[in-house]
């Protein structure tokens, strides 16, 4: 063996150059340089046809399509004029047809000349010889009778929405005279009547954005600011309110009340006459040795709002979904101390939250009377109506239409800004999600609000503004239109990249050794064509 | 000389302008949020707690007090003196007492549920006092402590709500007129950073300190084991026991912003005005208790008008008797009974079987299933057959 092993250095040292070089493998079968291009290309096909679209969709924010420009029509008040068309029919039986066909020309003549608002449209008509009684409903808002009498007056009827009128004879309207005192008469009463219905929804119309060309003409200072009171005291609209009677008492006396009784001598009724418009519950309560925020014998104004207990009466229920009115009965002979020194008061009425009725009552009583509960029931009863925002002015049925009326507009108004926020914040918020549900519910919306708008003014109107505000809300609060929107960009990479670093090295790499190879192929193949060329 | 009375002009107008929009609120609300958990951050507790305990004091009931607290450092075994938390080593004042309602607790207390309670977005089985329920004339105070950074403010110790989250969320509030006015104040690491992406108006926010700064602790309670309270937090509360004792105080937002010192706070506390209108003049000069206190502009009824009153239950009675009675006609004449309109009127019930939570691709489902069935049966039948 030792020739061969003497041999083998010498071999070695012929291969020199060859040997230090580290050995070659074999040359790449075709078909395995072909196969790892196409290992290559499925891999990437993989990500770019099923890798990306699944990322995409994943990571899409599903946004509905929104009817933007209508929405914005809508809470710019372009796409509803608001008119309280109110139908007022005049029963003159006393007169000739055709005198009183002219009177009521002459009279609907002279209201169209002194309207400055023109969406609320008085409209006479009159109503047919020997009608019964009117009905009270939302057809007609008002019924005038009239009654030949000594000289002109007026009174609104009590009981329902009638306003008597009586007039000398001597004022009837000749047939072709261009003018009448009784006219004259009956248009100032109708605008007296509805002088402060009217402003109301003006000044509701204009403080919305609803406001283009309407606006509150000749309002005074004062009257702007009763309105604007009468905005910040009443509750704003639900369907139903929760209402809390509650007895405090800063002993253990007295721990009986004829609650049952008062409420349904003083405030049933009520309630009764409010349920077109609102729904009510009811709840009561005894506390004992409540301590009032303020212990002074006469309390001054500044007292009055830190009297409630907040941090240990328990005046919240929160029962349902209603809100609440609280309705506080304190027994103590305190007083409230006014201006004025002489005068004094019993009651506050708290705005947007109820009323407090401070009862004196001997010490040793242990029980409350309905006689002793008549007088704050009956102030309770009172603030109820000024807090759901019912007019001051006027009869009794006349204020609740009215109050039916401002309530439509209202919500109407409210609907509308809702469409209109939730059409900026959609705009805003580019990464916001809109399911399929808010859409739906803005279509409804936009239904019942074009159907609130056709007949404002009437029950249906009230109906159909309600349901629209109610799905307005529920579109815009939509409960999976949440998720935190913006996320930085370094967030961003520090999710992607741990994730697609190491998944991404090996495939770019691939690629580009891929397309070098093809070039160099490329590149040969065009030489050995020029070689070829050149033989 | 030109220059300055255009100025003054531009200032008048603007507050006559400012004046004029404002108008009174009705309501005040406290949003009051600790985000950290764990005893070593009992402080960031009793700061919210002091907060809640002074926003009480003033008048805000509880109904509309938001306090989210992740953590109950009266009930940790840690705690030397269970039951309770104090914000001062003296520990004259229990700021758990017996009268404390906390609204979102544990881990309730996340980014999600802080921006769904911002913009109500929440689901039906909310009750009511965990939502923030204010309006376009709700004056609303949000304090917030935790561990902070540059923009963002950790919440417990997985996630953490963005500077720009927190001013889309207020938009959204702006947009949906859910307030009149914010005090928004906040006590971390860093904090004036969490503020400076707000863009909504109507915002008063203040901070404890600037970027790259650390908000320290005020004092260690050496029995209780570790620090109690934040020193922004401190001094703010210092003022405010010692300026604003109840509802009649006048002293406005800008003393309580010039109290702050560097001397006192460690650390660069700041304050944006440029989002109210008005701008800054405007803005120092609401009272604190515009939002500290609950303000209520109560009407005391002057004239006794029982006699009127009495009237008014009369003629309700009257009519509710009309309207029965034209009911009762009506629904003799016309056989259909009248639907109070405040009923909304719903389609007769009718009584549902079994109903799939989402109607999406019922069908589809229904038929795939059906195949799948179908298919099982054809596979049993072809294997007995083969077996036969």
């Amino acid at each position: 063996m030792a020739p061969g092993e003497s041999g083998q250095p010498q071999a070695s040292g012929d291969s020199a150059p060859v040997a230090s070089s580290p050995p070659l493998p074999p040359p790449e079968k075709p078909s395995a340089v072909r196969q790892r291009s196409y290992v290559v290309l499925s891999f990437w096909l993989v990500v770019l046809l099923l890798g990306l679209p699944i990322w995409w969709k994943t990571t899409a924010i599903y946004r509905a399509e929104l009817p933007l420009d209508r929405m914005l029509k809508w809470a710019d008040g372009k796409a509803c004029r608001p008119v309280f068309p109110l139908q007022i029919s005049i029963q003159a039986d006393s007169l000739q047809e055709q005198e009183a066909q002219n009177l009521i020309r002459l009279t609907q003549h002279a209201l169209d000349d002194l309207n400055d608002f023109s969406g609320h449209h008085l409209r006479l008509q009159l109503a047919p010889r020997n009608a019964p009684l009117p009905r009270d409903d939302f057809q007609t808002a008002l019924t005038i009778r009239l009654k030949p009498g000594t000289s002109s007056s007026a009174s609104l009827n009590q009981e329902s929405a009638v306003l008597d009128i009586t007039y000398p004879p001597n004022h009837v309207p000749s047939l072709t005279s261009p003018s009448s005192p009784l006219a004259s008469y009956i248009t100032n009463e109708l605008r007296a009547t509805f002088a402060e219905e009217q402003s109301i929804i003006s000044y509701l119309l204009s403080t919305s954005s609803m406001s283009t060309g309407v606006r509150p003409q000749g309002l005074s200072a004062e009257a702007a600011e009763a309105l604007s009171k009468r905005t910040t005291r009443s509750l704003r609209y639900a369907p139903t309110y929760h209402l809390t009677f509650s007895l405090f008492t800063d002993n253990a006396l007295p721990n009986t009340w004829d609650i049952e009784a008062a409420l349904d001598e003083y405030i049933r009724p009520m309630l009764e006459v409010l349920r077109p418009i609102h729904n009510f519950t009811i709840d009561t309560q005894i506390q004992l040795y409540a301590i009032p925020g303020v212990q002074s014998q006469v309390l001054s104004k500044d007292h009055l709002s830190s009297f409630i207990n907040a941090a240990e009466w328990p005046l919240s229920p929160s029962i349902g979904k209603a809100p609440t009115i609280n309705f506080v009965i304190y027994i103590g002979n305190q007083t409230v101390g006014l201006d004025a020194e002489a005068e004094t008061a019993q009651s506050w009425m708290i705005p947007q939250w109820g009323t407090v009725y401070l009862l004196s009552q001997p010490d040793t009583e242990s029980h409350v009377s309905t006689a002793a509960l008549k007088q704050p029931m009956l102030t309770f009863g009172g603030h109820l109506l000024s807090l759901m925002g019912t007019p001051q002015s006027g009869s009794l049925p006349l204020r609740l239409s009215t109050l039916g009326r401002i309530r439509s507009t209202d919500l109407l108004l409210r609907a509308s800004s809702t469409l209109g926020s939730l059409a900026r914040l959609s705009l805003a918020l580019p990464s916001i999600s809109i399911p399929r549900s808010v859409a739906d519910g803005v279509s409804k919306t936009m239904h019942h609000l074009e159907l609130a708008c056709a007949d404002l003014g009437g029950p249906e109107g009230l109906m159909h503004a309600r349901i629209a505000e109610e799905e307005a809300e529920r579109a815009f609060f939509e409960k999976s239109m949440v998720g935190q929107l913006y996320f930085p960009d370094e967030h961003k990479i520090a999710v992607y990249l741990p994730l697609l670093g190491p998944v991404f090295v090996p495939l770019l790499m691939g690629l580009i050794n891929e397309v070098k190879k093809f070039i160099k192929e490329a590149k040969q193949k065009a030489q050995e064509a020029r070689s070829k060329k050149h033989q | 000389m030109k220059l300055s009375g255009l100025s003054f002009r531009a200032l008048v107008a603007s507050l006559l302008l400012a004046s004029a929009s404002v108008a009174e609120h009705t309501s005040n609300w406290a949003v009051l949020v600790c985000t950290s958990r764990f005893w070593f951050n009992y402080r960031h507790l009793a700061n919210v707690l002091s907060m809640y305990r002074t926003v009480k004091r003033l008048g805000i009931p509880d109904s509309q007090i938001i306090l989210m607290l992740p953590d109950d450092m009266a009930c940790n075994p840690r705690n030397a003196f269970p039951g309770t938390v104090y914000s001062n080593s003296d520990r004259a004042v229990d700021l758990y007492g017996d009268n404390i309602e906390v609204d979102y607790r544990g881990y309730e207390v996340t980014v999600e549920n802080f921006i769904r309670l911002l913009t109500d977005r929440v689901g039906d089985e909310t009750p009511r006092s965990k939502r923030l329920l204010t309006d376009d004339r709700s004056n609303i105070f949000v304090y917030m402590t935790g561990h902070g950074g540059n923009e963002f403010l950790k919440f417990q110790d997985a996630e953490e709500i963005g500077a720009f989250d927190l001013a889309d969320a207020f938009e959204q509030m702006w947009e949906k007129k859910r307030y009149h006015e914010i005090l928004f104040m906040i006590d971390t690491c860093q904090a004036n950073t969490m503020y400076s992406r707000l863009y909504s108006p109507n915002i008063i926010a203040t901070g404890s300190s600037e970027l790259d700064q650390s908000s320290y602790s005020h004092h260690a309670d050496n029995d209780v084991g570790v620090a109690v309270i934040d020193r922004y937090t401190y001094y703010n509360l210092e003022f405010l026991e010692a300026h604003v004792q109840d509802l009649s105080s006048k002293k406005t937002v800008g003393e309580l912003f010039d109290s702050y010192n560097y001397e006192k706070i460690h650390s660069t506390a700041g304050v944006r005005y440029d989002l109210f209108p008005g701008g800054e003049q405007a803005a120092r000069s609401r009272l604190i208790t515009d939002f500290f206190g609950n303000i209520q502009n109560v009407e005391v009824d002057r004239a006794k008008d029982l006699a009127l009153e009495e009237e008014l239950v009369e003629l309700s009675k009257t009519i509710a008797m009309l309207r029965k009675r034209e009911a009762a006609e009506d629904a003799a004449r016309h056989n259909v009974s009248s639907i109070p309109a405040s009923v909304p009127t719903a389609p007769p019930r009718k009584i549902q079987g079994a109903k799939a939570l989402t109607e999406d691709d019922w069908w589809t489902k229904k038929v795939i299933g059906a195949t799948a069935l179908a298919g099982c049966a054809l596979l049993w039948g072809v294997g007995t057959f083969l077996e036969a």
